[in-house]
């Protein structure tokens, strides 16, 4: 038999539940429910959980996947309502399924990114982000545990998939961008810092960053 | 979430204990609420989650109707800088509102040095510190827990100090406010009122004076209070609350588990220990009730780990049912079942063989407190040398490699020759594994730790001077200079942080004065090396006039009114300088168990007898 994933959204006080910290609260959380899962094999068999790509601290999402192998005390049907009585506020189960696409397979990631601004320098901002998605390159430093220096240089523009809305409104600039999902992925993250440091003269106050969604090559919602 | 709190936290370490949300976590409609209560912690979040007190008083309140009880902690540092700097006042993680709006700010106090803390909190929620400068009904600002057996050094900030277990005198305390709020009282009159309810001390209602040599002349209470307040206790385990239905923290927290508490109180009578005395006496739960608690909570937490607690689980009577029960739900579930503070004997080890099944064997730990007979009679721990060694054996045969030794330094009585018992102890374990261990190839770890004694309020102990820092550090340098074996590792505590508990411990209420000063000038998180300054502290006595050292390095004699004189654990003043007296002449005193010694807690029961 396949494995089983849920899709789900982590939002609001959730968003503070680090990966590692979610794993546990999710193998919790079938517990707390009734639901039996896999273990893994070996000499310390632990449960079967795996998310394919980790949401950065912080972040808020509506399509988070989790995959494990459902042994019993639930159908793919009824577990997503088992699961959300189990969850802490900010995770909610979306939807059970069988089965899915290899990993390896998720492509691309749709964020809903909000920039703020101390005063009214949203329409700027936009300028200035168009602008620099426009170039050749744009190299940034990204921090590495692996590197020797301690960061390694990435050029982000191949990195973004396409840009698809700039928003610009008084103090907000909101951006809905299309950005690689691995091998190698762009964290949004580092695409902002760069952007910070490009032009000092923006003064960002926040940032939050949200998956709209995530997609397959053909750019279907990877699931 | 308030837009300026998720600003904040994009900027600081761990977030996640910073918004509520968990499993379990309270949330009630604010139309149906006549009574909210702001249940504080005076240290961070990992540590007050990892507390069972505040886990049954927050279940006790709400699940009593009209009354929130919401949780605070003490932001670190980088936290509490961001929320001064926003001016984003200290909320409670349950609704996010400001805590100064609420009924009631209780402060849960396990030790002293989490005093300044408590200043630190009352500030960041904007309070004033005084409770004089307090005057509206609310929030009322109440504390408890064990360091409240002496709260005078806090006592002019607080309103109420609750005394003893808060199970029911917190809900008949709410009642009273209940009253109070319909009523339309004074803050005052409340307090009047307040102070008629058993367990209650209103520290507002004492009237405290001094003799010329800093002694305490004479406590007096006004408007009825009364001479001596007693502590509460749950009578019957069986009855009372205990969460089966609790938070899960969905960060990392100190202790991540089910803690099913097995009894209160303690039948040893260990002479230096105040939990020992301030909880008589000893009051169990059943087995049965246990295992169905233990089970529930597991299945409601999804907890794979369990603790069971208790000062001294050896004593539980019905141990070995208990531990079977748990473990025939545990054991095919791969819940792991943990049982410390047990007694260095052929039981317990065995015990720990069956719970430990199959499980990594990680350290033992034993806590002989003192390296000879002698001193050890003297304090009344009853363990002897024999008794540890047989158990190291059989952990060695058993395949343990590593144990760590528990030392105080300082004990009343102490001679330079137990000290060196210590080293002569750590050599014979070390010469008990050479014997006996079944895996000689792995070594053996044997870690030796001690600390400064600090003499608490009700225990026999309670007029003894503390070693001074000189002389602790002397005696470590003894022991340093005989511990040569290279399996052997010695770690002493640094003295600083004892020095000021014991001065702060005993103390009378101008050590207010010290708190807050100390507080201005920034000590807060003093249990906490990344934060604790002795200098400051020694600044701000400097500055008020006071000498650490005459409350934390003086003898007191028998007639000395002890600033915590109107405070009673139920145990008899008589019966501790009694207990004293046979330290002195290193003779023990038979636990609770063997023969009831009269000591006083036995009028906390219902009939008035002790049932052990
Ligand atoms: S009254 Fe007797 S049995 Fe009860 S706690 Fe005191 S000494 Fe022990």
């Amino acid at each position: 038999m396949s494995d089983q994933r849920i899709l789900f959204r982590k939002a609001g006080t959730a968003k503070y539940i680090s990966h590692l910290d979610l794993m546990h609260t999710m193998e919790r959380a079938f517990l707390r429910a009734g639901i039996s899962i896999r273990h893994t094999q070996g000499y310390h068999p632990h449960p079967y959980v795996s998310i394919p790509l980790p949401l950065p601290l912080g972040f808020s999402s509506d399509c988070e996947i989790l995959e494990f192998g459902l042994v019993d005390g639930a159908t793919v049907e009824t577990l997503p309502e088992q699961m959300n009585r189990a969850l802490p506020a900010g995770i909610e189960i979306l939807d059970c399924y069988d089965g899915g696409l290899a990993f390896k397979k998720l492509a691309f990631v749709r964020y809903d990114i909000t920039l703020e601004f101390e005063t009214a320098q949203a329409e700027e901002g936009a300028e200035d982000f168009k602008a620099l998605m426009g170039r050749e390159s744009f190299v940034v430093q990204k921090k590495s545990k692996k590197a020797k220096a301690g960061f390694t240089e990435v050029d982000i523009i191949p990195l973004v998939e396409a840009v698809e809305a700039v928003r610009a409104e008084g103090t907000v600039l909101s951006l809905t961008l299309l950005l690689k999902a691995q091998n190698p992925g762009l964290n949004p993250d580092v695409l902002l810092q760069g952007f910070k440091s490009e032009f000092p003269d923006l003064h960002v106050i926040y940032t939050a960053c949200h998956r709209r969604e995530i997609l397959d090559e053909n750019k279907a919602p990877y699931r | 979430m308030d837009h300026k709190l998720e600003k904040i936290l994009a900027r600081v370490q761990k977030p996640g204990r910073y918004v509520g949300g968990e499993y379990n976590a309270v949330v009630k409609d604010k139309a149906g609420v006549d009574c909210r209560f702001a249940l504080c912690f005076p240290d961070t979040y990992e540590i007050g989650m990892s507390n069972l007190g505040m886990r049954i008083l927050y279940g006790v309140m709400n699940e009593t109707d009209g009354v929130w009880c919401e949780r605070v902690f003490a932001p670190w540092g980088d936290m509490e800088d961001a929320m001064r700097r926003e001016g984003l006042p200290l909320y409670a993680l349950e609704s996010g509102d400001p805590v100064k709006d609420f009924d009631f700010v209780g402060f849960s106090v396990g030790y002293e040095l989490a005093y300044t803390n408590i200043l630190n909190l009352l500030d960041l929620a904007g309070l004033p510190l005084r409770a004089a400068d307090r005057p509206d009904l609310a929030p009322i600002v109440v504390a408890g827990g064990t360091a409240m057996y002496d709260p005078e050094p806090i006592a002019p900030f607080v309103d109420i100090v609750s005394l003893g277990e808060g199970e029911d005198v917190t809900l008949e305390m709410i009642r009273l406010y209940r009253r109070a709020k319909q009523e339309g009282w004074s803050k005052a009159e409340y307090l009047r009122q307040a102070a008629r309810i058993p367990g209650l001390y209103i520290p507002s209602l004492y009237d405290v004076t001094y003799h010329d040599d800093g002694t305490v002349a004479a406590v007096t209470p006004r408007d009825g209070a009364p001479a001596v307040v007693t502590k509460r206790i749950v009578t019957d385990m069986n009855r009372s609350y205990y969460p089966v239905k609790t938070i899960v923290p969905s960060t990392e927290v100190t202790q991540d588990r089910v803690m099913l508490e097995l009894f209160r109180g303690c039948i040893r009578g260990c002479r230096f220990c105040q939990a020992g005395y301030v909880y008589r006496p000893v009051r169990g739960r059943d087995y049965e009730l246990l295992v169905k608690q233990g089970i529930e909570a597991c299945r409601d937490s999804g907890y794979q780990d369990m603790t069971l607690m208790s000062l001294s689980s050896s004593d539980y009577p019905d141990l070995l049912p208990l531990c079977d029960g748990l473990l025939d739900y545990c054991q095919p579930r791969k819940i792991s079942l943990a049982l410390p503070s047990l007694r260095a004997d052929n039981f317990s080890m065995r015990l720990m063989e069956k719970l430990q099944a199959g499980g990594r064997k990680s350290g033992l730990t034993f806590a002989p407190e003192a390296g000879s007979q002698r001193l050890r009679d003297a304090i009344n721990k009853n363990v002897t040398e024999e008794d540890l060694l047989n158990s190291c054996r059989t952990a060695f045969e058993g395949g343990w490699s590593s144990v760590k030794l528990y030392f105080m330094l300082g004990l009343p009585t102490e001679t330079d020759e137990d000290v060196l018992g210590i080293a002569d102890l750590a050599n014979k374990v070390y010469y008990t594994w050479k014997t006996y261990s079944t895996n000689r190839s792995r070594g053996i770890r044997i870690t030796v730790s001690t600390s400064c004694f600090v003499p608490k309020s009700h225990t026999p102990f309670q007029w003894e001077a503390q070693n001074t820092m000189e002389e602790y550090l002397r005696k470590v340098t003894l022991l340093r200079e005989h511990m040569r074996n290279k399996s052997i590792t010695y770690n002493w505590h640094d003295p600083e942080t004892s020095f000021l508990e014991a001065a702060l411990s005993r103390g009378d209420r101008r050590l207010a004065d010290v708190i807050e000063t100390a507080w201005r000038n920034g000590a807060k998180f003093d249990s906490w090396s990344e934060y604790f300054s002795l200098r400051t502290w020694l600044d701000a006595f400097a500055a008020c006039g006071l000498d650490p050292a005459f409350y934390a390095s003086r003898e007191r004699g028998k007639d000395e009114v002890l600033p915590w004189s109107m405070i009673s654990d139920g145990v008899k003043t008589s019966y501790l300088w009694k207990e004293k007296e046979t330290a002195y002449q290193g003779k023990i005193t038979p636990d609770c168990k063997v023969k009831c010694t009269g000591c006083g807690a036995s009028k906390l029961c219902e009939g008035g007898i002790c049932h052990v």
